[in-house]
């Protein structure tokens, strides 16, 4: 089922292009990647689909709807889930309050807040303790679990996760990986943005992003 | 609600931030505090007094006003002369009791609408007799050589125009009232019955009361009789029948005997108007008028007497309303309508309203002061918290409800302040009242005290002297009591400045500061874009 269609996407940053004509479509139960070299527009192109900014040309569609729209607000705290490069936690917070405040963000009904966070959490791998602690006495990956857990609280549909192995070990890097993989299998849709091609590779399509040179004209179309 | 969960939370995670602010709001709490504390003070000891006083007035004769009339202007068309001279005749006339209002007049403006109660006292001076000695603390000797003296035997017979007029000064000062009311000293209980009765109301029997030393003095019991005599004529007798013995509660000044025997607490006899008044009728009609060859002068023997009238008002206002009626029922402008009372009320308050005034001055600048440091930190306080506003927003936090998250916390870190503020404030809100206002009243008294030295009158004495005659009638006392009034009857204590009003005025201002820094906040919430503040991260 297809969830989210970028259409004919144009962005820049003052007078300086960074996305133009961008037409990726997203399906639910799969997982994406979308690849380009540093500076690309990829955190750019993530921030239009999670509504922090507005494209300045073509729209996009959330299940068909024009998320233009939509309420900004309601669509970044219901119907997806983003994973910031730099996390974007609440650092005083413990994990569980990091989770437990975008679930009351959300709307997200029921009262074993809680408990339903603690097992987001231990569903990413961090145990009683580390839930526990505050977010700024948590190591990278540790708070790259946190942000998982918080992007799953309300259960959007999408999942998107700027650079989400970016500075992990090798071995996290893979376990990280295995979540989001049980998240397409759960049946939603993973967009995962990186300039990695082993993250690329490891998922079912991936789009690549040509970085703009500082005129219109793309310099070279082929580059991975 | 997680909203104000979260504001909570926010406020414990950032302690020393907030207990800058808390400390900073506690310190305006308590100033603003004691401050309006010491507002609520003045107001209510004003209300408080002016609730359960009753204002008495009395109209006096404005020599004042009066002088001005007689002087000849520049243009020669004044009211009081045509040939721009001195008129001494109508001056005296003027300085003279006869300037003075009859009963009838009295009771004229007695008939106003805003006259709650009425009473007057006629006061006359006698000479005692053989077996009625006044009491003197100077020796017996002394007081008959010193002839001259005013408290000594005068001779007989006064010119009509003689400055104290046909108010003689006797041995005793003879004091008439008009009914139970006018016994001011009675109804406050600094003078009460030690034997037999207080002579019935209005009655024109000649029935007395005498004080304890008189009567221990002269053996006098209740039941007994007293004779007085005309200080001018000393074969014209009056007796009277003592109906009971009074005493001072109060401690008499010693000084006061200096004015003269007459004068002495202890030399007071009283009486009722209506019986006084008989005894002043006979005087009158046996009396005899001779002229001084040399000066044309005429002088009587008939007993004079003064006549003193006392308003009792309910309230001020109604002392107020009486000051208009009294001039549409036709009294002169040369007469003045005056509240004793009122204006040793008015005075009592200086020092308090002073301090009132001083505190509302104090109060704005520490408000001000405040504002503009919570205002600053506030600031401080939202751009350091920038990277949380974007992560919230970020989230899907409506900036709105972050701006309320943010507002609710300062709220809640102002209003604990404010809250033990409040109780430190409640605290020491009186002995800080108290000794603020023990300096002013200290300050108001010694500038009033250099005032009365730069004039001559340092001794309290004639400081009394001069408010003398319009208390005179009132049995002396009054005029006594007006002089310890004009130095020390401040209102030199509050026991509650505290109170609910305070609490509210507190509140208020603990939220208007709130608003104030608050709106800040939320200005610069609205302003931040989460994408470049996150971004700034990166
Ligand atoms: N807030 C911004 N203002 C101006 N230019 C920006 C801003 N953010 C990013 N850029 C520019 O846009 C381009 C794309 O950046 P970004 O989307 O972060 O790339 P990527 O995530 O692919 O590394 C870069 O050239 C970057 O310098
Ligand atoms: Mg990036």
């Amino acid at each position: 089922m297809e969830i989210l269609t970028l259409q004919n996407i144009c962005f820049s940053y003052g007078k300086v292009p960074v996305l133009k004509d961008v037409n990726y479509r997203f399906e639910t139960g799969k997982m994406y990647c979308i690849i380009g070299r540093s500076g690309a527009g990829k955190t750019t192109l993530l921030s239009l689909l999670s509504g922090l900014a507005k494209p300045d040309g073509g729209s996009i569609l959330y299940d068909g709807k024009d998320v233009a729209k939509l309420d900004k607000y309601a669509f970044r705290s219901k119907y997806i889930g983003v994973i910031f490069q730099s996390f974007n936690l609440l650092t005083k917070f413990t994990a569980v309050e990091n989770v437990m405040l975008s679930m009351d963000i959300a709307g997200v009904k029921g009262k074993n807040k809680r408990q339903r966070a603690m097992e987001l959490l231990a569903g990413v791998g961090l145990d009683e303790d580390e839930a526990n602690r505050r977010v700024l006495k948590l190591s990278g990956g540790q708070q790259q679990r946190v942000a998982i857990a918080r992007a799953l609280s309300y259960d959007p549909q999408i999942i998107l996760a700027d650079e989400p192995t970016g500075n992990l070990d090798g071995e996290t890097q893979k376990e990280i990986m295995d979540i989001f993989r049980s998240l397409a299998q759960q049946g939603k849709c993973v967009i995962l943005v990186s300039h990695s091609p082993e993250v690329a590779a490891a998922c079912d399509e991936k789009y690549e992003l040509q970085k703009l040179s500082g005129k219109k004209e793309p310099k070279e179309k082929a580059a991975s | 609600m997680y909203l104000f969960k979260n504001a909570l939370k926010c406020i414990g995670r950032a302690k020393g931030r907030n207990i800058l602010i808390g400390i900073i709001a506690l310190v305006i709490a308590v100033s603003a505090c004691i401050g309006l504390s010491i507002r609520q003070a003045a107001e209510s000891a004003k209300a408080e007094t002016l609730e359960g006083m009753s204002v008495t007035a009395k109209i006096s004769f404005d020599r004042q006003s009066a002088m001005q009339g007689m002087r000849p202007s520049a243009d020669g068309a004044s009211g009081g002369t045509q040939s721009g001279a001195f008129d001494r005749e109508q001056f005296r006339t003027l300085m003279n009791g006869g300037t003075s209002l009859t009963l009838d007049e009295y009771q004229t403006y007695a008939a106003a609408e805003s006259v709650q109660d009425f009473y007057y006292t006629l006061t006359a001076y006698f000479d005692g007799s053989d077996e009625l000695e006044p009491v003197s603390s100077e020796s017996e000797t002394e007081s008959e050589s010193s002839a001259g003296a005013p408290g000594g035997g005068m001779s007989p017979g006064r010119t009509k125009g003689d400055r104290m007029g046909n108010m003689a000064t006797g041995d005793f000062t003879v004091i008439g009232y008009s009914g139970d009311n006018a016994m001011t000293a009675f109804q406050t209980g600094s003078t009460t019955i030690a034997d037999g009765v207080v002579f019935s109301e209005g009655t024109t029997e000649r029935q007395c009361l005498i004080s304890e030393e008189l009567a221990a003095y002269n053996e006098l019991a209740v039941g007994d009789t007293v004779t007085l005599a005309n200080p001018d004529s000393e074969t014209e007798t009056y007796t009277l029948t003592v109906a009971g013995i009074y005493k001072n509660t109060e401690a008499n000044d010693l000084s006061v005997s200096m004015f003269g025997v007459g004068q002495d607490p202890a030399n007071q006899i009283y009486l009722s108007a209506a019986a006084l008044q008989g005894i002043l009728d006979a005087s009158a009609s046996a009396s005899e008028t001779t002229t001084d060859a040399a000066t044309g002068q005429e002088t009587e023997t008939a007993v004079g007497s003064s006549l003193s009238a006392t308003y009792v008002f309910a309230d001020a206002d109604a002392y107020h309303r009486f000051e208009e009626e009294v001039r549409t029922l036709g009294l002169d402008d040369s007469y003045t309508v005056s509240s004793a009372d009122l204006t040793a009320f008015e005075n009592s308050l200086t020092p308090l309203n002073t301090l009132s005034t001083m505190a509302g001055w104090f109060l704005l600048v520490i408000l001000l002061i405040g504002a503009v440091i919570l205002i600053v930190l506030n600031i401080f306080n939202i751009r350091e918290r920038k990277y949380e506003i974007g992560v919230l927003t970020a989230m899907g936090m409506k900036k709105g409800k972050v701006a309320l998250q943010f507002l609710a916390e300062i709220l809640v870190v102002t209003m604990a302040a404010i809250l033990i503020g409040a109780g430190i404030g409640a605290v020491s809100a009186v002995p800080v009242t108290n000794a603020l206002l023990a300096n002013q009243v200290e300050s108001q008294q010694s500038s009033q005290l250099q005032l009365e030295n730069n004039f001559g009158r340092g001794g309290n004495f004639k400081g009394g002297l001069q408010t003398a005659p319009d208390n005179l009638p009132t049995g002396g006392r009054g005029g006594f009591a007006a002089l310890g009034q004009n130095v020390s009857n401040y209102v030199t204590e509050v026991n509650s400045a505290m109170n609910l009003t305070v609490l509210l005025q507190l509140l208020g201002i603990g939220l208007l500061l709130t608003l104030a820094a608050g709106a800040v906040s939320v200005l610069f919430v609205m302003r931040y874009d989460p994408l470049k503040i996150l971004a700034n991260r990166d």
